[in-house]
């Protein structure tokens, strides 16, 4: 075991490092690209053995890094935003190939208007795909959760693609300490590859993913990929047990920092959430009982952790770094369902932030907490709110000035 | 010596592979293709299907192969192939399986996908010289749809997209030549109503290394409506009147594996089938038959022969 | 609400005949739903179209379960069980078939009480395709046999429908139809209005939530090879090959590798013969037999002596 600086995107390639992938499909898309470059980096040098090749899109790239699993190797992939997007129809379809494998996918907003900066809106997009999703909120995690997204995805119950989500810049090309797992260590956790029914050789028939022309069997293939899913909840666990006994770092399908015996919650995924940490530990030392949900399994849906860490809680914010147009943040609609028909729920507050690389500041998590009491006190949880300011909207009408939007409006009158 | 022993019909394997009761058409000239070729290939073989009629080959439970297929999507096959090959050479080189569990890699497209929303994947594994074998099943329109026209519908031909008097306005690609350009290790045109060119072309394509490429003309009964019994006969008409030269492209050249010598005018390819009625009913279209000879007697011009 | 279900292949007019009969149901002011049922299969498989109509909007969807009047363009369709003619057929429901059998012959061929009606299989030939207007019969017949449908509906109906052809070929439908609607006069209105599934008599469910069951299990993979053998395509056939083993010079590799569906395999002898389960009867083996020793027969005439009826 060794410590020392890396970028997230550094941890993620360690990841597969350590994990022993036999194979590496890729595309560069930015902020991505630094995870594929170390990696075909280590193939020359020999630190990895077998191949590492270059598509011709990322629609592509997971084709082929399905096909290499369903033949049966392990394979490991990486791409962001309208990469995903791009890969979106292949990633729905080779879900239900049955086979396991991990995709990092470092998250960025999405077009248009074209941005480089991240948010959720590009995993959130994909988030009925069928792959598992793991999502790291510091660069530690994204070597870890590459580690731990193997071991899950190749779990005889599970056997389902995950992806690992890290936060573009903030993670991405973000410096932190990390510590290394040694590399038989990480190889006894993960142990051999192991295809079980599922690969292509000479003399055994296989014909995979046929089409399926009649409903009822549809039905059957997609819930029982539905329910295997929902096995990699106590599968996780599991292997957060083994992993915290090897490795000393111990990871809940939510990490709950001061939230029990809290008052209030903020609900958050992502490195955001070391900054809502930041804001708990301030709001302490003010005397509020705040403290922080994070959710660091997003599929399956850990409802039933969510619904036991809320109940008695006053007021909880959920904190979307997405937006769903027409509806809102997706994480604030995903934690309302599970709180249902719960008795002893929290008035739930919606807050979009971040959007676009958009910086949440400790301010205003303060003033989150307070419309949290607010709405506790006077039983009126607010109306959802986008976090923005006065000064952001003055700057918008100088960008606007210099875009020529009032004058484009006057000739129109004319 | 030479790997080559398929001189005449009698040399062709008949080992009926391809299982039948599959759903293609009755008359179905793709699968005349494609059961001939699976007979040259063997059954140690994987399949990688795009989007297309072959979709429905197989359809749960029911496979026609007796080796291995996957089914992928309209645009990325030849990924798939390139992921496939790639992890048999992993076990292979990492001695996780052994020389004798190893498979050919065929990816099977039809026009649709090959001249159109699949080219960028072909083309970028042909560049990569993938180990593999692509066959395109060209039956010259989106057939599983219908028969909307595709990038490979001929000149005047009626789709459902192009219905009018004149059909379809453009000429059909030439994915052969975009092949070519790539410089691979093999490319071919065939037809199941040439078994023994087919069996020659596919049996070379099976013994070289890199990238192999088939195009299949594929008399489509439904989407060029014609009677089912008459898919052989059309296919030996195509080549009789240079429609569809036979050729392979190796080592930098392209050779016609056979020139009919005296081309028979192309209308009589033309006016037996549905999709070119309008050429000649209720008024002949002198005009736009003319422009279809006038392209055929072009091409063969260029190779003088 | 009516309920009517048309039975045919692939390529017959099915579809079109159901929009036909939703478009004279429609003229005569009826609500109406008309749709066709795609699957995998091709021309000459089994399929069906529906239609519902009634006089008030029609809520119920999908497949008619249990239809107040079943048509069968094709009497070769009667006696394979996947072309479903039979589902969900009850007492009163009234079977149209299209076919040169009387209707005692058909019941006593079923075992069924059910009321058939049954009339002569068109003559007329689409030459191009070469199969017969029986879907334009069956459109006239059960125009009549509803009973709610004039003559002029039908006819602009299949005017509407056909519009895209020719003349000549719309001319030659109406009149197969309404000779078929002449012909059916005694029978007019035979066919009465169903009711919908009673909500206090009904059949109870059994709803079972699926086991969990791993990817060694539950994962879309077939592990069999050829397994498509089970699926008889030689059910889409009308018209089969017959193969003359003395005229056979057994040059089997010409039938046998133009024959796309690996439908024809060798005897002891080395002669080629047709796997009758398979052969979807394209009939190329016919058309390039060199020494023309593959024959054609019609398929009905085939099944029924093999059955002895």
């Amino acid at each position: 075991m060794k410590r020392k600086l890396l970028t997230g995107n550094a941890a993620a390639a360690w990841g597969a490092r350590l994990a022993n992938v036999d194979y590496v499909p890729a595309f560069p898309i930015t902020p991505q690209t630094e995870i594929i470059e170390t990696l075909a980096g280590w193939f020359d040098e020999g630190a990895l053995k077998g191949r590492f090749v270059t598509l011709d899109s990322e629609h592509s790239m997971v084709t082929a890094a399905a096909s290499a699993a369903v033949t049966g190797v392990r394979v490991f992939s990486a791409t962001s935003s309208q990469g995903l997007l791009y890969a979106s129809e292949m990633l729905y379809a080779v879900s239900g190939y049955r086979v396991p494998w991990v995709l990092v996918n470092v998250s960025r907003g999405l077009s248009s208007p074209v941005t480089l900066e991240a948010d959720h809106n590009d995993i959130f997009a994909l988030r009925d795909s069928g792959f598992l999703q793991l999502h790291a909120s510091t660069c530690q995690e994204a070597l870890d959760m590459v580690l731990m997204a193997y071991q899950i995805a190749e779990d005889v119950r599970v056997r389902l693609p995950v992806i690992v989500n890290i936060d573009g810049f903030y993670l991405s090309f973000t410096r932190e300490p990390v510590e290394i797992p040694d590399e038989n260590k990480a190889r006894e956790f993960i142990g051999e590859f192991d295809a079980h029914n599922i690969s292509f050789r000479a003399n055994v028939p296989l014909s995979h993913a046929s089409a399926v022309l009649q409903g009822s069997i549809y039905s059957y293939f997609r819930y029982e990929h539905h329910l295997a899913a929902i096995q990699a909840i106590s599968v996780f666990n599991e292997s957060a047990e083994k992993f915290e006994k090897m490795f000393n770092r111990s990871y809940a399908l939510i990490e709950s920092y001061m939230a029990d015996g809290a008052d209030y919650v903020f609900i958050m995924i992502g490195s955001f959430a070391t900054k809502a940490k930041e804001a708990v530990d301030m709001l302490r030392e003010a005397g509020s009982l705040t403290g922080l949900l994070r959710l660091r399994m997003f599929r399956p849906f850990p409802e039933e952790e969510m619904k036991k860490l809320l109940k008695g809680k006053k007021a909880a914010a959920v904190i979307d770094q997405n937006l769903a147009p027409g509806k809102g943040g997706v994480i604030y609609t995903e934690t309302a369902a599970a709180l249902c028909n719960e008795k002893e729920a929290p008035f739930l507050i919606s807050y979009i932030g971040g959007l676009g690389g958009r910086d949440i500041t400790a301010e205003e998590f303060y003033e989150i907490e307070k419309e949290m009491r607010k709405a506790a006190e006077t039983k009126k949880p607010p109306m959802a709110r986008l976090l923005f300011s006065e000064a952001e909207l003055e700057a918008v009408r100088k960008l606007q000035g210099i875009a020529g939007v009032e004058k484009k409006n006057e000739q129109r009158k004319n | 010596m030479s790997k080559e022993k398929i001189k005449k019909m009698r040399d062709i394997p008949f080992e009926r592979l391809l299982a039948s009761g599959t759903a293609m058409c009755a008359g179905c000239g793709a699968l005349e293709a494609l059961h001939q070729i699976y007979d040259i290939l063997g059954k140690n073989t994987v399949f990688v299907n795009a989007a297309g009629c072959m979709t429905l080959l197989s359809v749960y439970p029911f496979t026609p192969f007796r080796g291995s297929w996957l089914y992928t999507s309209m645009a990325s096959a030849p990924a798939a192939a390139q992921g496939i090959r790639d992890a048999l050479d992993i076990l292979i080189e990492k001695k996780r399986i052994k020389p004798k569990d190893n498979m050919q890699v065929v990816v099977l497209a039809g026009d649709g996908s090959s001249y159109g929303m699949g080219l960028s994947a072909a083309s970028a594994a042909i560049e990569r010289n993938l180990d593999f074998i692509y066959i395109c099943y060209d039956n010259e329109g989106y057939g599983n749809t219908g028969q909307q026209y595709s990038d490979a519908t001929p000149h005047a031909a009626r789709t459902s997209t192009s219905k009018s008097l004149t059909g379809f306005q453009y000429y059909k690609k030439d994915i052969f030549a975009i092949w070519a350009a790539h410089k691979p290790a093999y490319a071919a045109t065939i037809i199941g109503s040439d078994p023994l060119d087919l069996a020659k072309k596919v049996e070379k394509a099976k013994n070289m290394k890199g990238a192999k490429l088939i195009l299949a003309l594929s008399p489509c009964p439904t989407g060029w409506t014609f009677h089912s019994n008459e898919t052989v006969k059309i296919g030996k008409l195509a080549v009789e009147t240079g429609i569809w030269p036979l050729k392979e492209y190796a080592d930098g050249k392209i050779v016609h594996t056979k020139i009919p010598r005296e081309r028979k005018p192309v209308e009589e390819y033309l006016k037996i089938q549905g999709r070119f009625k309008h050429l000649f009913e209720p008024q002949r279209n002198d005009k736009l038959i003319a422009e279809i000879q006038n392209e055929v007697d072009k091409y063969w011009g260029h190779y003088n022969h | 609400m009516y309920r009517i279900r048309l039975h045919g292949r692939g390529g017959q007019g099915i579809k079109t005949a159901g929009r036909i009969l939703g478009e004279a149901l429609f003229l005569e002011k009826y609500e109406v739903q008309d749709a066709p049922r795609y699957g995998a299969e091709r021309r000459g498989a089994p399929i069906f179209s529906y239609v519902r109509a009634g006089k008030k909007p029609i809520n119920e969807r999908g497949i008619i379960l249990h239809p107040g009047l079943v048509v069968v363009a094709d009497e070769t369709l009667i006696e394979i069980p996947a072309a479903g003619v039979f589902q969900g057929i009850a007492e009163n429901t009234v079977f149209f078939i299209c076919s040169n059998e009387s209707s005692d012959f058909w019941r006593k061929r079923l075992g069924i009480d059910s009321q058939i009606i049954t009339l002569s299989q068109s003559e007329e030939y689409d030459t191009a395709l070469d199969f017969h207007y029986n879907s334009s019969v069956c459109v006239g017949a059960a125009g009549r046999l509803l009973g709610v449908i004039s003559k002029e509906s039908l006819k602009q109906a299949i005017e509407e429908e056909l519009s895209v052809f020719e003349k000549t070929v719309i001319e030659k439908n109406i009149e197969i139809s309404l000779k078929a609607y002449d012909e059916l006069s005694s029978y007019e209105g035979i066919v009465k209005r169903g009711v919908g599934i009673s909500a206090d008599s009904y059949r109870r469910l059994n709803w079972v939530e699926p086991p969990f069951e791993g990817a060694d299990i539950s994962a879309p993979a077939i592990y069999d090879s050829g397994t498509s053998e089970l699926a008889l395509t030689g059910l889409w056939r009308t018209l089969r090959p017959v193969v003359n083993k003395e005229l056979c010079a057994l040059c089997w590799h010409l039938c046998g590798s133009f024959c796309p569906d690996s439908a024809i395999y060798l005897d002891e002898d080395g002669a080629p013969q047709i796997d009758y389960e398979h052969c979807k009867g394209c009939l190329i083996c016919v058309m390039q037999c060199p020494r023309r020793a593959i024959s054609v027969e019609a398929e009905h005439k085939k099944t029924k002596e093999a059955k002895g009826a």
